[in-house]
């Protein structure tokens, strides 16, 4: 183990190949993590955000917030099923804002909303306030603001702040259900909705109620016109969320296999030019375990040094990315990545294991 | 040379093995290559496939067609704009249909008949000239002329007449439509709609006028739009930059295991080979040669990746079944192949000094010729 560690003191430049390598790695496994967390967040936080367990869409809407429009006579019917302890509408629209003093405008989810999200306070009393999500300060937004929304400028003036609320990539905005409706009237007459209809239901359960037999039971109760589903469900359902999901993942486990790749390439170099070394030291009576024992300790030492010089670069690209860009460096995923990197060189310059066994401690003399 | 290749020759296994890895990471950016091509078209085939080489979008819809809405007197103010031959509305939603039972999301297109916004890649039938009739993608399977659709809301059907290729937007299925049969089906759709104006102006400019000097005048004639040349509206559409840029990353990785990969490999086995290597330099083999013969075993190996790879692309793209049609660009693949091949000879450089560095004297020093080293 000694031998191991004063070989990286000593001539650590013998190493700095692989150690490149593993940063330039590091780094890439970090920032996309980063991308696909911030994705995550920002395509789904408004709805991950609803206090119900449940989230009720019209049933042609084909889990579309968009498109789905639930009139007044069918929430009732949602309020009376059996399990329903509390039931909420919810609306909303994509809409481009004016930001005062910003020349490009931001794209803003607006909501209007009755029962609180987590973190989000009770709705404004008033038309025309919202609560914005503090990713809008990268846009230049500031509290007491006027922003002005849509093609004929309605406007809305930010009374506090809320986070992790995006929706669909875009800023949420969160007012009264009157300022949704006056929005919508003005932006978007194709989306209006007549008075009393909504586009999704959240649905809190009755205490104990177990949320699927509730879901079916109000899908039931309004005779097949809600299509009733976990938030969880709601979330997967997004446009693109579980493919996005999946590729980000495929590219990151196989950035892993380059990883180990790497070591083990590495490995087997270095191993090839300290045969003569190894042999000298078989011949002293040193395992064979011993060795390779060295050899996985310097990998682990190589690959965490990488994962700390890695984070550190990371951090500065973070730093200068723009701020449209979805990064969301999180402590979990550095730790995921940490722990990934470790086991995937371990295994990489485990390869090297047939080598060193190999060896003929005879060499030494010969 | 004969050295070279009689070495491929007697160890098979080991560069067959070196190639077939090689042709998997190859496979796998010309893959991914075919798949960023395919997905792109797919998102926007049904802009870049219309007969308007301009399209006139809301200025606070920060160029996304969907999140665009324009006032009906746009369009008049649009085709006044000198410059400008011809100017029509174009509307776009994602609504749910009812096709062969089964409810399905597809992208509808409205534009006026014989104004821009016609597609292009009408592959069987003819174009929507009535209300009712519709041209439905050719991708979304299921679909043929004389077939009817109707939205899940109810409402009129929509009889398809014609068939393209190419033109899907938003990676959904689409129909296109009059502006009238699109002003129908989104009133279905939601009865509610106090108006269904339109989402863009597609222009076609006067003979003699390029689409960027057009777009630049309606820019500054009606305020409140953005008009963009066909070409920029493809670019900038929701998804196409963030899309092309994850995949760039990745391909670019992709790319660089392959050179480090070759180059590791080659360094190894000279590494293993250099007492050999160095007894040929000693009987006068010139460094010239063994270095021809480490490039032409990296061409070979290369080669034969190459081969792999393309059949494995091929194979791929008819047997899976990605949701979207995959179709292999030829071009790009053989500027992939270049840039591959070219950081592959760029990683087997070290190699190549490794050889360049070998001292023939070496042959007799070594101790066990009986040598003092």
């Amino acid at each position: 183990m000694k031998v191991a560690l004063l070989e990286l003191r000593r001539r650590p430049w013998r190493f700095a190949p692989a150690v490149i390598a593993l940063v330039l790695l590091t780094v890439l496994l970090l920032i996309l993590g980063g991308l696909l967390d911030g994705l995550y967040s920002g395509f789904t936080g408004a709805l991950r955000a609803q206090p119900g367990e449940l989230l009720a869409y019209a049933a042609d809407a084909r889990l579309s917030v968009l498109r789905s429009r639930i009139d007044a006579a069918t929430a009732a019917e949602v309020e009376r099923a059996p399990g329903v302890a509390q039931v909420g509408v919810l609306g909303t629209a994509l809409l481009g804002a004016t930001v005062p003093g910003q020349v490009t405008e931001a794209s803003v989810a607006l909501f209007g909303y009755q029962l609180a999200p987590h973190g989000v306070p009770a709705p404004p009393s008033q038309a025309g306030k919202v609560y914005a999500d503090t990713s809008l300060k990268a846009h230049g937004v500031k509290e007491g603001q006027t922003l002005l929304l849509g093609p004929k400028r309605y406007p809305v003036s930010v009374v506090g702040w809320v986070s992790g609320t995006n929706f669909l990539l875009q800023g949420g905005l969160w007012g009264n259900v009157d300022t949704w409706r006056e929005v919508l009237a003005s932006a978007r007459p194709d989306l209006m909705l007549a008075a009393g209809t909504y586009q999704v239901l959240t649905v809190s359960t009755a205490a104990g109620a177990d949320p699927a037999r509730v879901a079916a039971a109000i899908d039931v109760a309004t005779g097949g016109t809600t299509y009733t589903v976990t938030r969880s469900f709601a979330v997967d359902a997004l446009p693109g969320i579980k493919q996005q999901r999946s590729t980000f993942n495929a590219i990151i486990d196989m950035t892993f296999v380059v990883a180990a790749l790497v070591v083990a390439l590495f490995f087997v170099l270095l191993i090839l030019e300290r045969t003569g070394m190894y042999a000298v030291f078989k011949a002293i009576g040193a395992s064979s375990g011993q060795l390779v024992s060295q050899v996985v300790l310097q990998a682990i030492v190589i690959a965490a040094l990488s994962f700390v010089l890695g984070a550190m670069l990371a951090l500065a690209v973070g730093a200068v990315i723009p701020p449209e860009v979805p990064l969301e460096l999180t402590v979990g995923r550095a730790i995921e990545v940490a722990l990934g990197l470790i086991v995937m060189a371990t295994l990489g310059s485990g390869l090297s294991l047939r080598r060193v066994v190999r060896i003929d401690p005879a060499t030494a003399i010969s | 040379m004969l050295l070279a290749s009689r070495e491929i020759r007697r160890a098979p296994v080991r560069f067959g093995l070196l190639a077939g890895a090689i042709g998997l990471l190859m496979f796998l950016v010309f893959f991914q290559q075919t798949l960023l091509s395919s997905l792109l078209n797919s998102f926007t085939g049904a802009l870049q496939h219309q007969t308007g080489t301009v399209l006139v979008y809301s200025f606070e819809a920060r160029q996304n067609l969907e999140a665009s809405v324009l006032s009906p007197d746009i369009v008049a103010k649009v085709a006044a704009v000198p410059g400008v031959d011809e100017a029509g509305p174009l509307g776009e939603a994602t609504l749910t249909f009812l096709a062969n039972g089964q409810q399905v999301d597809m992208a509808v297109i409205g534009a006026e008949p014989g104004r821009p916004g016609q597609p292009t890649k009408l592959i069987s039938g003819r174009p929507a000239i009535t209300p009712g009739e519709g041209v439905a993608s050719s991708e979304a399977k299921g679909f043929a002329i004389g077939d009817t659709v109707t939205t899940s809301a109810g409402g009129s059907p929509v009889t398809i007449v014609g068939l393209t290729e190419q033109s899907q937007f938003n990676v959904q299925p689409t129909l296109f439509v009059t502006f009238g049969t699109y002003t129908t089906l989104r009133k279905a759709a939601n009865p509610d709609a106090t108006a269904v104006p339109p989402s863009a102006v597609a222009v076609i400019p006067s003979p003699g006028v390029g689409p960027q000097a057009v777009a630049a005048s309606i820019n500054a004639a009606v305020p409140g739009t953005a008009a963009l040349a066909r070409s920029d509206a493809v670019a900038n559409a929701p998804g196409v930059s963030s899309t092309q840029g994850s995949f760039t990353i990745v391909l670019a990785l992709a790319v660089v295991v392959v050179a480090l990969v070759t180059g590791f490999f080659f360094l190894i086995l000279t590494i293993q080979k250099t007492p050999s290597l160095t007894l040929l330099r000693a009987v006068g083999a010139p460094a010239g040669y063994l270095v021809r013969g480490l490039i032409q075993q990296v061409v070979l190996v290369l080669g034969v990746a190459l081969l792999v790879a393309v059949g494995l692309v091929l194979a791929a793209t008819a047997a899976v079944n990605a949701g979207l049609p995959l179709t292999v660009e030829p071009r790009a693949l053989v500027t992939s192949t270049m840039v591959i091949v070219g950081l592959s000879l760029l990683g087997v450089a070290f190699s190549v000094w490794r050889v360049l560095r070998i001292e023939p004297i070496r042959a007799v020093s070594r101790a066990g010729l009986g040598g003092i080293e």
